[in-house]
Order: structure tokens, then sequence, then C-alpha cells
């Protein structure tokens, strides 16, 4: 019986092991697919097979296993490589205008469009 | 030899060039019936020494004949022949010429089916193409000439970077360029139909033809490029928001947004101005797409050639052109009839403004967001990324009513509709859509905030736009496009959801389980190519049902040295099996990249549909 229940317990930690490990290597994809390799031609670092693309996974592979959550993830890479490593530019002063200029521009032209049409 | 005879017959097209500008105004006085004889066989000449020009650069690549630089920097004797002409124009300078031969042709084309048109618009149309035929020489023969010489002769050239050996690839630029070089024509006829105060009907009519031929062959140069990028590039993706590829996009939202407009302005002789906006920014859209990719300012996959100083001219050249061409819309846009006819909100003309509305939206995110980085990093030396979760962002919120519009829009009446035309039939398809989209979500699991609108809207499309080819009232060319365009968001948002992909590093007879199937790594070995070595890889993937054998290959090629991967993909019309894999550092091992992608085919095929409707538009009329 107690064998049993020790199996039981080691095949629920194995499963459970390899579902975390499963969840968390789709999280190193998920985050690397949002990321620049650095030293490639305008590839992501999950495309990438260069040594900076790889030791980058494991380096999100290690702060993911340190328990951190992914916007601190991207704080860390984006404080040690700068913005130009990740590909979706958070709004700041700078990115302000990149957002906010497309939808400007579309509310422009509605009302362009909507005082050129007779509402009847 | 043959580098003289290339570079006299650039002069000699230069010197035609600044004849039919010289000689352009003096005609316009005279009250000559046709285009005069003289100004047609300068074109005739004209023409005739670029394509001379362009024959000898192809001689030279084939002959691998190494006292020519280009050829020297971009050509091996061991490239099989299809590359050596391929890489005529896989390089800057030969790029360039094959845009010139391309101006060159098109204003021939142009002058020999413009017969019936006023001398004057024909006249001026000359005239502008020309400014931009001498402008391109002058950029070839003085810092892109491809004819220089090379003394001592080399025995051997340098080679052709090896991704660009490939037949899509060989193909894509021609096609492309073919589009881009379209809305030159479209530029200049377009001025000079403002100029000589002939912006109407005649002119729709006579452009809408050019319209389509560069939004035609735009459409699947873009579409060759991005099946070239799915297999060769080896991450299995179809488009990456890279700046060169959406410099291509860029002209083609613009195009399609000036051809509805042209519509309407055939039919209803309004929105007269904005088709001529519409005209100069397109071609300013190509021009700064050639100017983006040749200067080498983008960080990119494509970047192949390119030289700063380069960019410098085209960028001047632009400048001119775009300063040149808003001097005149001011000042003749008094010219412009303006025909104060009222447009009712539930109309096919609104429907189109509408349109125009969402293309110019798209256009402007594709824009905003390739040029902002460069802009930034010029003026406050920050670099920032701008990738696909931007355009994402961007895009997909505002694709739910555009594709909502575009069900409805093309089943309204010209001038004016009723509202209660969105009628119940339309209303039935509405909840059908939801129907659907909400099983097949609940399906597969997909729970993203904008999925469930997302494929509501596309469902609608698609479904509307089926039911559209049993009605009368729209011609086919437009109903098969429509339909296209519903049948490719559709593929390209199921393939988004459904894509499956595995990743692992694998040593020769190592299996692996993923999903309900078994990758196993069979074998391994070794080919002798003429310019490459290959190592090809077998891998046997089984489900329950059948089994299949990928064989992607790692090529190793000699001049330059290169390494590349070259997928293997089985298609079927259900899904595509993607396979591709790398050399590890660690002996033995391999990582390999095991992909299903469902409907891939149909992106393909539904682009395809697209462009095929554009051609039977013109074919048809013309037949």
């Amino acid at each position: 019986m107690k064998i049993k229940i020790l199996i039981l317990i080691i095949i629920y930690f194995i499963s459970f092991f390899n579902f975390s490990y499963a969840t968390n290597s789709e999280k190193v994809d998920k985050i690397s697919k949002n990321l620049r390799c650095l030293i490639c031609q305008g590839q992501s670092v999950y495309d990438s097979q260069s040594d900076f693309a790889l030791s980058m996974k494991i380096l999100i592979q290690n702060k993911i296993d340190e328990g951190k959550n992914d916007e601190q993830i991207y704080s860390f890479l984006k404080n040690k490589y700068g913005e130009w490593i990740v590909y979706d530019p958070e709004i700041t002063k700078n990115t302000f205008l990149l957002w906010v200029l497309p939808l400007i521009l579309f509310v422009f032209g509605a009302i362009l469009i909507i005082r050129k049409v007779s509402i009847k | 030899m043959l580098n003289q005879i290339g570079n006299y017959s650039l002069y000699i097209a230069l010197i035609s060039s600044i004849l039919i500008i010289f000689q352009s105004p003096i005609l316009l006085n005279k009250k000559s019936i046709n285009v005069s004889g003289r100004i047609f066989s300068l074109i005739s000449i004209q023409s005739l020494m670029v394509i001379i020009s362009f024959i000898t650069l192809i001689i030279a690549f084939i002959n691998s004949d190494f006292s020519n630089e280009t050829v020297y920097n971009n050509s091996h004797t061991s490239k099989p022949l299809f590359y050596k002409i391929s890489g005529t124009w896989g390089n800057h300078e030969g790029s360039l010429l094959l845009w010139l031969l391309v101006l060159t042709i098109f204003l021939f084309i142009f002058t020999i089916t413009s017969k019936n048109l006023s001398n004057k618009y024909r006249i001026l149309t000359l005239f502008f193409q020309e400014i931009i035929i001498l402008g391109f020489l002058l950029f070839i023969l003085f810092t892109s000439n491809p004819f220089m010489n090379l003394f001592p002769i080399p025995n051997e050239g340098t080679g052709l970077n090896p991704i660009l050996q490939d037949p899509a690839l060989a193909i894509h630029p021609p096609i492309l360029y073919l589009g881009y070089v379209g809305t030159s024509i479209i530029f200049s006829s377009s001025l000079a139909a403002l100029m000589s105060g002939s912006v109407n009907k005649t002119w729709a009519k006579h452009i809408k033809n050019w319209v389509l031929i560069s939004w035609i062959f735009l459409s699947i140069g873009i579409l060759l490029g991005s099946i070239w990028a799915y297999y060769e590039l080896g991450w299995g993706g179809f488009w990456f928001w890279d700046p060169v590829e959406n410099v291509s996009l860029m002209p083609w939202f613009c195009l399609t947004a000036l051809f509805h407009t042209i519509l309407i302005l055939e039919k209803r002789e309004i929105f007269h101005s904005w088709a001529v906006i519409l005209s100069i920014t397109t071609f300013s859209l190509s021009m700064s797409g050639t100017f983006l990719v040749r200067s080498g300012i983008l960080n990119s996959i494509h970047t192949f050639a390119n030289d700063p100083s380069r960019g410098v001219f085209i960028l001047c050249f632009l400048f001119m052109l775009i300063t040149l061409s808003i001097f005149i819309y001011f000042f003749y846009q008094n010219k412009i009839k303006n025909n104060y006819i009222q447009t009712y909100i539930v109309s096919r003309e609104t429907a189109v403004l509408v349109n125009n509305l969402f293309m110019m939206f798209f256009l402007s995110v594709v824009l905003i967001g390739t040029v902002y980085p460069i802009f930034l990093e010029v003026l406050n030396n920050d670099k920032i990324s701008v990738g696909p979760p931007f355009y994402h962002k961007l895009i997909v919120p505002f694709m739910i009513p555009f594709l909502i519009f575009m069900a409805i829009g093309p089943n309204l009446n010209w001038i004016k509709d009723k509202i209660s035309k969105i009628n119940l039939q339309q209303f039935l398809f509405f909840i059908l859509s939801i129907i659907v989209s909400f099983i097949f979500l609940k399906k597969i699991g997909v729970t993203y905030l904008f999925s469930l609108p997302l494929f509501i809207a596309s469902f609608f499309l698609f479904f509307i736009t089926i039911k559209d080819f049993s009605v009368k009232k729209t011609n086919l060319s437009q109903k098969i496009s429509h339909f296209g365009f519903s049948l490719f968001v559709l593929s390209v948002l199921v393939n988004g959801v459904l894509a499956k992909e595995y990743s692992s590093n694998m040593r020769v007879g190592d299996e692996r389980k993923f999903l309900n199937k078994t990758i196993k790594f069979e074998s391994l070995k070794i080919n002798e190519n003429k310019n490459y070595q290959s190592l090809e890889a077998n891998f046997k993937i089984t489900d329950k049902n059948n089994s299949i054998n990928l064989k992607p290959e790692i090529r190793v090629y000699n001049q330059p040295q290169t390494i590349t991967s070259e997928a293997d993909i089985e298609s079927t019309l259900y899904s595509d099996n993607f396979l591709v894999f790398n050399i590890l550092k660690n002996d033995g091992f391999y990582n390999v990249r095991y992909q299903i992608k469902p409907f891939m085919i149909w992106i393909w095929i539904s682009v395809i549909l697209i462009s095929f409707g554009g051609i039977l538009s013109i074919v048809k009329k013309n037949g």
C-alpha cells in the first residue's frame, strides 16, 4: 500500500514537473518571439540559432525558473540591452506619437468623410 | 567590349531623354494633332538602347565576363545558368538597370496605347516620365554604373548570395518592379491630366488599366516574396513585418485605395482631387521604397545590396519630384472640375470613401511603424524596434469594422440607397457567422480578446462574398477579388490559431512524440552539387493513419561560403507539414523544428484569386 502511494506521489511529481516544464518552454517561446536578436539581421531571438539567441533563451529560462514574471524579464532585458531589443515598444514620451499618430489620422479622415456626406 | 556597348547605349538613352524634355514644351505650343514622329522615334530609340544595355549585362553574366565589376562581385562560374541570369538583377546596379528598363518600356507602351487621347495630355505625361527616366539614368551612370571595367581581369567571381539562388526569388524582383514602376505612369499621367485640365471620366478610364496592371504585379510580387520567405528563411512564417516587406505593402494599400476611387471617378465624376493626390502618393511611396531598401538604413533581413552614399541621391531626387508635384498640384488645382454632387451616407460612393479611410489608416500604421524608429534615432539617438506586436495591436482592432464594411459596401447602390438595404438576409448571415465562429473557437479553445469578433467579421465577409456570386449587380472580377480577400483573411486567422510547433535537439536515430505524432530522425547523407554540398536529413513523421517523410537540407555553398537551411514542406489542401533543421555546436545534435501549418496553401491561393480578379477585369474590358 505504502509503495503504491509512494509511486503515485512520484508519478504526480513527475507529471507536475513535465507540466511545468512544458508551460515554461512555451513562455520562453512567447517572450523570445518579442525580442530582437541583436547580432542578426532582423530576426527574432526565437527564430535565430545564433549563439546570442541560444544564450538568450537559456537566460530567459533561468529567469522564469527564478520565478520572475514576463514584465520583470522584459524590464531586466531592457535595462541590460536597451529598448532596441523589444519588438513591442512601450508607450513612453518617445513612442507616444508612434502609437497615437495613426489613430489621429483615422479620426481626422473619418471627420472629413462625415462632413462630406449628407445624412439624409 | 560588352561593357562599352552597354555604357554607350545608356549615354544615347540619356541624350534622347534630354532631347525629349527640351522638345516637349515646344511641341505643346504647336497645335499638332498627335505626338510628333520625332518624339516617338526618340522614345523608341531610348527604349531600344536601354534594352540593349540590359541584354549586354545579361550576356556578361551568362559568359561570366569578369572584366565587368558587377559580374565579378555577383557571379561565379560554378553557378547554374538560371542563377547567372537572375544574378543580373540580384544586385544594386543590375536592379536599378531593371527599374530603368521597365520605366522606358512602360513609357513606350503608354505612347502607343494612348493615341486617342489629347495631345497635350500625352506630351505632358511623356515630359514627366522622361524627368523620372533622366533621374534614374543619371543615378545609374554616375553612382552605380553596372558597366565598370575591371583590370586586370580576375579569373573567378565572388559569387551570389546563396539565399538569393532560388526560383521564386529569381523572378520576384522583376515582377515587383513592374508593379512599382507602373505607378510612375500613374504619377506622370495624373500630373499631366491636372495641368491639361483633363482629370475626368476619360482619364479615369484610361488610367484604370495602368492602376490595375501595377496593382496585379505588385500583389504577385509581394506573394512571391512571401512564399520565398516561408520556405527559405526557415522560420515557417510568411510575413514578418520586416521594413522591406512593409515598403512593398505601402504602395499596395495606396493602389487599392486609388483603384476604388478611380472607379467612382469614372462612374460619377467625383473625387477628382483625391484621385490625383493618391496617384502622387502611390508613386512617392514606390520611390521611397526603393530609397529605403537601396540606402541600407533599414535593419532588415532583406538588405542584400546597399550603399548609404547612393541613398542620398535617391533621397534628393525623390524630394525634388515630390516638391514638383506639390507645386503643380496647388498651381493647377483650380483647373479641376468641381462637381458639387451631393454624396449620401448610404451609397456606394460612401462605401468607397470608407474603404479609402481604412486603406489610409493601414498605410499610416505601416508607414509610421517603418520610419518612426529611423527618425527617433536621428533626432534623439534612441534606438527602438517596431515589430509584429505593434502592427497587430493597431491593425487587428480596425480589421473588424473594415471586414463588415467590406461585406456590406459592394451591395449598396450608387448615389443613394436605403438603410433598410442592410436587410434580413445579411442579418441572417451575420447570426450564422456568430454561431460558426463561436463553435469553432470553443472547439479549439482559443480565448483571446479580439478573436471572437475578428472571426465573426471574417466569416461574415466570407459568407457574403460567396452569396454575392449569385447576385448580378456587380461584375465577376470584383466578386473574385473580394472573395479572394475574404478567403485570405480567414486562412490567415485559422492558420494563426491552429498552427502547432515543436522544437527539439535531436541526433540521428532519435524519436520524439509531439501531439499524436512521432517524429523520427532516420538518416543523414551528404550530397555533392555543382556549387554547394548538402547535408540531407530524412525524418519520418508518423501518426495513427499514415506517415510522411520530410527531407530538409543544410547547404554549404562554396562561393561565397555560406550555410543555408532548406526547409522541406509537404503541402496538402488541409495543412502544411514544415520541417527544418540546423547545425548545433554539440557534436551530432541538430536543432529540429517541426511545424503544422493549417490552410497554408489557401493563403497563397487566395492572393492568386485576388490578383486574378484584376487580370480578368483587364482582359474582359479589352476583349
